[in-house]
């Protein structure tokens, strides 16, 4: 296919925010797409880079978009070296399907997606991670190497395929998080982790958060080390799952010890049962509508953010759904009015209990009348400098993403 | 320098913390890899990060070039003084500013040493993790800025990895906060392009670094092999188990004989010996530690030896530890190099290794990171016959190009600094390099910021990692050399 077949008419599925693109370009080849990139730098076209689409929304409203540059033909596994466990693949590949190449090794990315559609370059571009990022981090922490597709359409690598590298500047490193402003993900190489021998989950529950948050603490304390862990409260209710995975013994006497400092005794999960209960619980914040926000707090402010909730709850916000993932960062789905759910995000950037408050999906009215951002920081700050050399006609998401 | 900038900066600072004089300045004309030398104009001792900005605004202003130097452990000429600039060195900036167990955070100035901050936390059963073997004197400002490895990052990770957040002075003299000690903070991660960077694109004035819990148990074993391919096959099996050890060591019989003269650790006679170490709840290490055993076995160890208890694991370690400084046991001198490859390549890559000691009638020993494919080949020589130290080096560059050429690294661990930058092109196409290049030029336009590091200055192609000589740490028994 040439580059011209591969370009397409937007049409209102393609729809942003309800900007329709002028232009579809989903290239074959790194080097078509890195033409396509170079093209529209220098035609000066608003370009929005798109992987599965399922987080394509987040981020400001734009005025206009000409292009969206789609990686979906660029989903090949480049390379499994499992005995390495690294594993090398294009951008446009799903992380499940990923997960289950990976899985005739017995090893994974530990890297989970409420969207079934996400893929490699989605997972790097908003650094996006489900509860396992307890023990693995983020997809940055897993990150060993890129290539990069720049704006003046050369190709170019950071990194490498090897897990312990210092040559060079971290590249994979600076687009993580970027969101499409910098350069386009062409293929990451990740390092990737044994599956556990075995697995279980404890799901203890609680009448509020304040119980809750008295047990985590007391696991933080612990020696108890979990795969996984979340917070979970919806509709009056609060869970709080905890995952241990390791060598089949240690999994029990782990799971035995967090029993013991549990305050009353949890529900027992494991094999399909408990990936079922895991899957739900990542889609669980996405699954109805509202407004979904990502906010960050010191685990010690565990009971204070609690706290905050039911305040915004108190004041006729409607806290839909409040997951802690890790000991220190969440999502919080609100329901209510526009100027309902605004006045909420307002209370919690203003908040000292919870920081870095970021709206990742609301309605049109709302993404117009506050930055979904939040204030600017020394980062961004930085990363605007840097834009301005990657980036010279400033196409990348620009005005939608955060520099 | 113009006299007029001296006092620019005896204005900024205070007189006593400028130093020009030749005695002083002598102990900054290099870090721990001496044959790389330079005398600074200037050396500079701030107190304080507004210190720092003053300092980094005069250099701005009046176009010096500087360097920010740690506590000069480094090893690939990354603190070398540029001629015609000043040093900045962050000794002086040494405060342990905040120590949070609640929330597993630790804030630091740069110049305070990587286990200093262990020191402190290990009352509550805490410990920083990322443990290179200089960890009782490099500082964590130059380890940010070598994003530094140790043993346990098998494990562990990088320091890349526990970092939190850093206050740093850019180039132009602005001070930033970089990341947070909030998760999840907005927008690409320049922390993680900073850490690594070498000191070239800002000076670190303040870490906020993770904490962890020292694990409950910590088991270690020492087996003998007739081959590195067994001891090879022995990790991949480990690994193939769905086991993640602490740290896996190799050491070939040149090491061993070299660690044996040094400090009788006992090791059993054997073409290779490998460490295994794995920590955890004790309920896992217990499990874990039996499959390795039993694989060790299977895979034709000669001899396993459990470590009982923590004198006899601090033995096996010392006798590791102590093979590179050892070296100087059964050679005058001797290179450290420090490559990477895929941890499947390490027999082939091995193999190489000893043809070309053969072919060149040159002494190689190997320690090494096993379980991720760190080398340290020791270069054994005699720089007093003639030839031999441009033979040695010779053979250094050789082995980085089997890394290469084996898809590796230049580097795992000790960086690129002044030693390695013309291996860059090895590793990274043209247009890599130009973009890496210009992510400096968008920070340090002026290109006063530790200049001629890290990325390659075609006017110097050929230059070839230098000899091992002891560091002053070394000789006083402070740390190791991985
Ligand atoms: C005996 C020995 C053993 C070693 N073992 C290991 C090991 O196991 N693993 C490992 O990874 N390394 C090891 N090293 C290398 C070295 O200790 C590390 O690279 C260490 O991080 C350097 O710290 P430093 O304070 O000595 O930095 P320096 O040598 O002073 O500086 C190193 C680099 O950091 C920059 N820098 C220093 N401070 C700052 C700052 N505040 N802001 C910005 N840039 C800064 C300098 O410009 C320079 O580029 C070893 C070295 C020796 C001598």
């Amino acid at each position: 296919m040439s580059v011209s077949e591969a370009l397409r008419p937007g049409t209102a599925e393609d729809a942003i925010d309800g900007v329709v693109p002028l232009r579809v370009a989903l290239p074959e080849s790194p080097e078509d797409l890195a033409r396509v990139l170079a093209d529209a730098s220098r035609e000066r076209q608003l370009t929005v880079l798109r992987g599965g689409g399922s987080k394509i929304g987040w981020g400001r409203v734009a005025d206009r978009i000409d292009l969206v540059i789609g990686t979906a033909r660029l989903g090949r596994l480049v390379a499994h070296r499992y005995g390495d466990m690294t594993v090398t693949a294009q951008a446009g590949m799903p992380l499940a399907t990923l997960n289950r190449h990976l899985f005739e090794h017995r090893q994974h990315l530990p890297v989970e997606s409420a969207f079934e559609d996400a893929t490699v370059g989605g997972i790097i571009a908003t650094n996006d991670a489900g509860p396992m990022r307890h023990r693995f981090g983020t997809p940055r922490d897993l990150l060993i190497g890129v290539t990069l597709a720049m704006t003046d359409g050369r190709l170019v690598t950071a990194g490498g395929t090897v897990v312990k590298n210092v040559a060079g500047y971290d590249l994979g490193k600076l687009v993580s998080g970027s969101h499409g402003t910098l350069a386009v993900i062409v293929d990451a190489t990740f390092k990737l982790l044994p599956l556990p021998l075995a697995s279980m989950t404890l799901v203890g529950s609680y009448v509020d958060g304040v119980a809750l948050a008295r047990d985590v603490a007391a696991l933080h304390g612990s020696q108890v080390e979990l795969t996984s862990f979340d917070v979970y409260a919806a509709n009056g209710r609060w869970v709080l799952l905890m995952r241990m995975a390791s060598s089949p013994a240690a999994t029990e006497a782990q799971a035995a010890e967090a029993r013991r400092l549990l305050s009353s005794a949890p529900t027992v999960l494991s094999g399909d049962e408990e990936a079922a209960l895991w899957g739900e619980q990542i889609r669980a914040p996405w699954l109805e509508g509202g407004t979904v926000l990502r906010l960050s707090w010191l685990p010690s402010n565990l009971p204070a953010v609690i706290a905050l909730l039911a305040r915004l709850q108190s004041r006729g916000c409607r806290v839909a759904a409040f997951a802690g993932r890790t000991m220190g960062a969440g999502l919080l789905r609100l329901e209510g009015e526009d100027s309902t759910v605004l006045a909420a995000v307002g209370d919690l950037r203003a908040a000292g209990e919870v920081g870095h408050v970021v709206i990742l999906r609301a309605n049109r009215r709302v993404k117009e009348q506050i930055d979904v951002w939040g204030p600017s920081t020394g980062a961004i700050e930085v990363g605007r400098v840097l834009k301005r050399k990657f980036d010279p006609q400033n196409i990348l998401n620009a005005g939608r993403g955060p520099i | 320098m113009d006299q007029r900038i001296v006092e620019q900066f005896r204005d900024a600072i205070g007189p006593e913390a400028v130093l020009t004089e030749p005695v002083q300045l002598v102990t900054y004309e290099c870090d721990a890899l001496p044959h790389l030398r330079s005398m600074p104009d200037v050396v500079l001792l701030p107190r304080s990060a507004a210190d720092v900005q003053k300092i980094v605004r005069i250099c701005d202003r009046e176009g010096v070039p500087f360097v920010a130097r740690g506590h000069g452990t480094g090893l690939s000429g990354g603190a070398l003084p540029v001629a015609g600039g000043v040093v900045i060195t962050l000794a002086k900036l040494n405060r342990v500013l905040e120590i949070d167990i609640p929330n597993r955070r630790v804030t630091v100035e740069p110049g305070v040493t990587n286990l200093e901050i262990t020191r402190q936390v290990a009352p509550h059963g805490y410990y920083y993790a990322p443990d290179p073997s200089s960890q009782q004197v490099c500082s964590l400002g130059g380890n940010v800025a070598e994003n530094s490895g140790g043993a346990h990052c098998l494990k562990y990770g990088f320091t890349v990895h526990h970092i939190l957040a850093v206050e740093a002075v850019l180039p132009n003299g602005e001070l930033v906060q970089i990341g947070s000690p909030l998760a999840d903070a907005p927008g690409p991660d320049v922390l993680g392009l900073l850490v690594g960077s070498e000191g070239t694109l800002a000076v670190v004035t303040k870490v906020v670094v993770r904490i962890l819990r020292k694990p409950e148990s910590v088991q270690t074993l020492l087996a003998a092999f007739n081959s590195t391919s067994e001891a090879g096959a022995a990790v991949s099996e480990i690994i193939a188990a769905g086991i993640v050890p602490a740290a896996v060591e190799m050491m070939d019989a040149v090491a061993i004989e070299a660690a044996e003269a040094a400090v009788h650790p006992n090791f059993p006679p054997a073409d290779t010996i490998l460490i295994v170490e794995l920590d955890g709840p004790s309920a896992e290490v217990a499990e874990l530690f039996g499959i390795v055993e039993a694989t060790c076995r299977n895979a034709g160890a000669t001899r396993i030896e459990v470590a009982q208890d923590e004198a006899q694991r601090g033995r096996i370690w010392k006798g590791r530890k102590a093979a590179f400084a050892a070296m100087g046991r059964i050679s005058p001198n001797y290179y450290v190099q420090d490559g990477v490859v895929p941890r499947t390549k390490l027999p082939e890559v091995m193999a190489r290794i000893r043809q070309l000691a053969e072919r060149e009638g040159i002494r190689i020993g190997n320690v090494f990171h096993a379980g991720d494919g760190n080398l340290h080949p020791l270069i054994c020589y005699d720089e007093r016959i003639e030839g031999q130290s441009a033979l040695a080096e010779r053979v250094a560059g050789e082995i980085l190009i089997y890394c290469v050429e084996a898809g590796g690294s230049i580097t795992g661990e000790h960086g690129v600094g002044a030693d390695k930058k013309e291996f860059m092109p090895r590793m990274f196409s043209e247009d890599s390099l130009d973009v890496m290049q210009s992510v400096r030029d968008a920070l340090d336009p002026k290109r006063l910021c530790n200049p001629g590091k890290v990325l390659p200055t075609p006017r110097l192609c050929g230059e070839v990692p230098g000899p091992y000589r002891e560091h002053p740490i070394e000789r006083a028994g402070l740390g190791e050399r991985f």
